[in-house]
C-alpha cells in the first residue's frame, strides 16, 4: 500500500525532526544558565558602580562630563541618533527577533531624528536593512561577545557621539525577565541623565561627606565612562539569555508539536493497514467460500 | 572585635562578596592605604596592585590581585569595583610568566604605537604583580 509507505516515511522524518529540535533545547537550557549566571554575576558591579557615581556626583558641585550633556548637532547638519540593536546571529528562536524588529520599526517611527542603526547580530539586520540607515555590522570571533569586545564598541560609538556626529546613542535589545518572558526594548545610553529630584533624594540619604582620593573630577571622569561600558554589556548580556530563553521555549513546543504529529500519523497509519488487512482478509475468506459451495 | 566587611566585583564574576575584616591594604593611585574599622567615608581610585585583606582572629587573611578602579568605604562595607581580579589561590603561575615574556617581547620591539605601548606596559605590570602574589602566598 503506497499510503502506508508515504506514512512510513513520514513518520520517520517527523521523527529525527524530533530529535533535533530536543537536542536544540536541550543546549538552550544549558546556554540559558550559563547567561543567567553571567547576568546575575555582573548585576552587583552594575548597580555599585551607579550608586558610587550618584553619591558621588550628587555631592560634587558643578561637575560636568561629556557624556552627561546632551550633544546638540550643528545646525546646518542633519540631526543625527544612533541606533544599536542586539540581536541574534541563529535563527529558530521564536519572535525573538521579529519582536525586535518590530520595536525598531516603531522606535523610528516615532523619533524624530534621523537614525543611524548599528547591528550586532544578523537576524534583525537582515529584516529591517532595507528600510533604515544602516550603518555597521559587528561580528566576534566567539560568537558571544565578551566584555572587552563590547567595551571597544562602546568606545566606538562614545567617539562618534564626543565628535558630535550623533547627538545621542540607543541600545535596541531584548530585555530578560525570566526563561519564558522578554521584552523588546530600546535604552538610551549616552548622553547618561540624572534627574534633579534624584540627586536630592541621594542628598539627604548621605548626608555626610566623603573623602575623595583623587579629587572627585578625576574620580568621576574614570567612573562615567567604566558605568556607560557596563550598562552596554549589561544590554548585550540580557540579549544573550533572551535569546537562549526564547529558543529554549521555541523548541520545546516545536517537540510538543513533533510528538503530536508522530502520534496522528502512527494511528493514520495503523487504521489504513488495519483496513488493508481487513480488505484481505475478506477477499481470502470470500475465495475460499466461493471454492466450498 | 568591630569589623567590617569587603566585596570585590567585576563585570563579568563577583570575586568576593561579605568577607569579613579586621583592616584592609589597597593600592590607590597615590599609594598603599590601610583601612581600619570606623575609617572615614572615601571613595579612592585603585591602581594595579594589591589587595590584602587581613580576617582577624577568626578568618583568614585573603590577598587578591586588582587592576584599575575604584574603592568605596561607607560605614561597615567596603565595596571594591575592578575590571579584573583573582585571588592568589586562582592564579595561574604558568600563564602569568608567558604573558609577562610576551608583553615584554613585544615592549622590545620598536614598531609599536603609542596605545599599544601603554596596553602592552599594562599587560607587563599585572603578570608582574600576579607572580609576586602567588610568590607570596606560596611563602605564607
Amino acid at each position: 500500500m503506497a499510503g502506508v509507505k508515504d506514512l512510513k516515511k513520514k513518520i520517520k522524518v517527523t521523527k529525527s525532526t524530533f530529535k533535533i529540535t530536543s537536542a536544540m533545547k536541550l543546549v538552550s537550557a544549558a546556554k540559558l544558565s550559563r547567561a543567567q549566571h553571567a547576568i546575575s554575576s555582573s548585576r552587583p558591579y552594575n548597580n555599585e558602580l551607579e550608586t558610587t557615581i550618584r553619591t558621588v556626583s550628587a555631592l560634587v558641585q558643578n561637575y560636568n562630563h561629556s557624556y552627561l550633556t546632551s550633544k546638540e548637532n550643528d545646525e546646518s547638519n542633519k540631526k543625527y541618533g544612533l541606533l544599536l540593536v542586539v540581536s541574534s546571529d541563529k535563527g529558530l528562536c521564536g519572535s525573538f527577533n521579529s519582536q525586535l524588529a518590530k520595536e525598531v520599526r516603531k522606535f523610528l517611527k516615532r523619533s524624530e531624528l534621523e537614525y543611524k542603526v548599528f547591528f550586532i547580530g544578523k537576524k534583525v539586520k537582515e529584516l529591517i536593512e532595507k528600510e533604515v540607515n544602516t550603518g555597521k555590522h559587528y561580528k566576534f570571533s566567539k560568537g558571544v561577545p565578551s566584555f572587552n569586545d563590547v567595551k571597544n564598541i562602546s568606545e566606538e560609538l562614545a567617539l562618534m557621539f564626543d565628535g558630535g556626529e550623533v547627538s545621542e546613542v540607543n541600545v535596541a535589545y531584548n530585555e530578560f525577565k525570566s526563561a519564558i518572558l522578554f521584552f523588546p526594548k530600546v535604552k538610551k545610553v549616552l548622553p547618561m541623565s540624572m534627574s534633579l529630584t534624584q540627586k536630592e533624594e541621594l542628598k539627604s540619604k548621605f548626608p555626610f561627606d566623603f573623602k575623595y582620593e583623587p579629587s572627585p573630577k578625576e574620580i568621576l571622569d574614570t567612573l562615567i565612562p567604566e558605568a556607560y561600558y557596563s550598562s552596554v554589556y549589561t544590554c548585550v548580556l540580557d540579549a544573550t539569555a533572551a535569546e537562549h530563553g526564547s529558543r529554549m521555549n521555541a523548541m520545546d513546543s516545536a517537540s510538543k508539536n513533533c510528538k503530536e504529529a508522530i502520534k496522528t500519523l502512527t494511528i493514520k497509519m495503523n487504521k489504513i493497514r488495519q483496513a488493508a488487512i481487513t480488505t484481505e482478509l475478506i477477499e481470502v475468506v470470500s475465495g475460499a467460500e466461493s471454492l466450498n459451495s | 572585635m568591630n569589623f567590617f566587611t569587603v566585596d570585590i566585583l567585576t563585570p563579568s564574576k563577583i570575586v568576593a562578596k561579605s568577607i569579613p575584616a579586621e583592616s584592609l591594604i589597597v593600592s590607590t593611585s597615590r599609594g598603599q592605604i590601610n583601612i581600619l574599622p570606623e575609617h572615614t567615608h572615601l571613595v579612592s581610585q585603585l591602581d594595579t596592585g594589591a589587595v590584602t585583606i587581613f580576617g582577624g582572629a577568626d578568618d583568614p587573611d585573603r590577598s587578591f590581585t586588582v587592576t584599575k578602579g575604584v574603592c568605596r568605604v561607607l560605614e561597615k562595607k567596603v565595596v571594591i569595583l575592578t575590571e579584573v581580579s583573582e585571588e592568589d589561590k586562582m592564579i595561574n603561575l604558568e600563564r602569568a610568566k608567558m604573558a609577562l615574556e610576551n608583553a615584554e617581547k613585544r615592549l622590545k620591539s620598536d614598531n609599536l604605537s603609542q596605545d599599544e605601548r601603554i596596553k602592552f606596559r599594562r599587560k607587563a605590570e599585572r603578570a608582574t604583580l600576579r607572580i609576586q602574589i602567588y610568590n607570596e602566598a606560596k611563602k605564607a
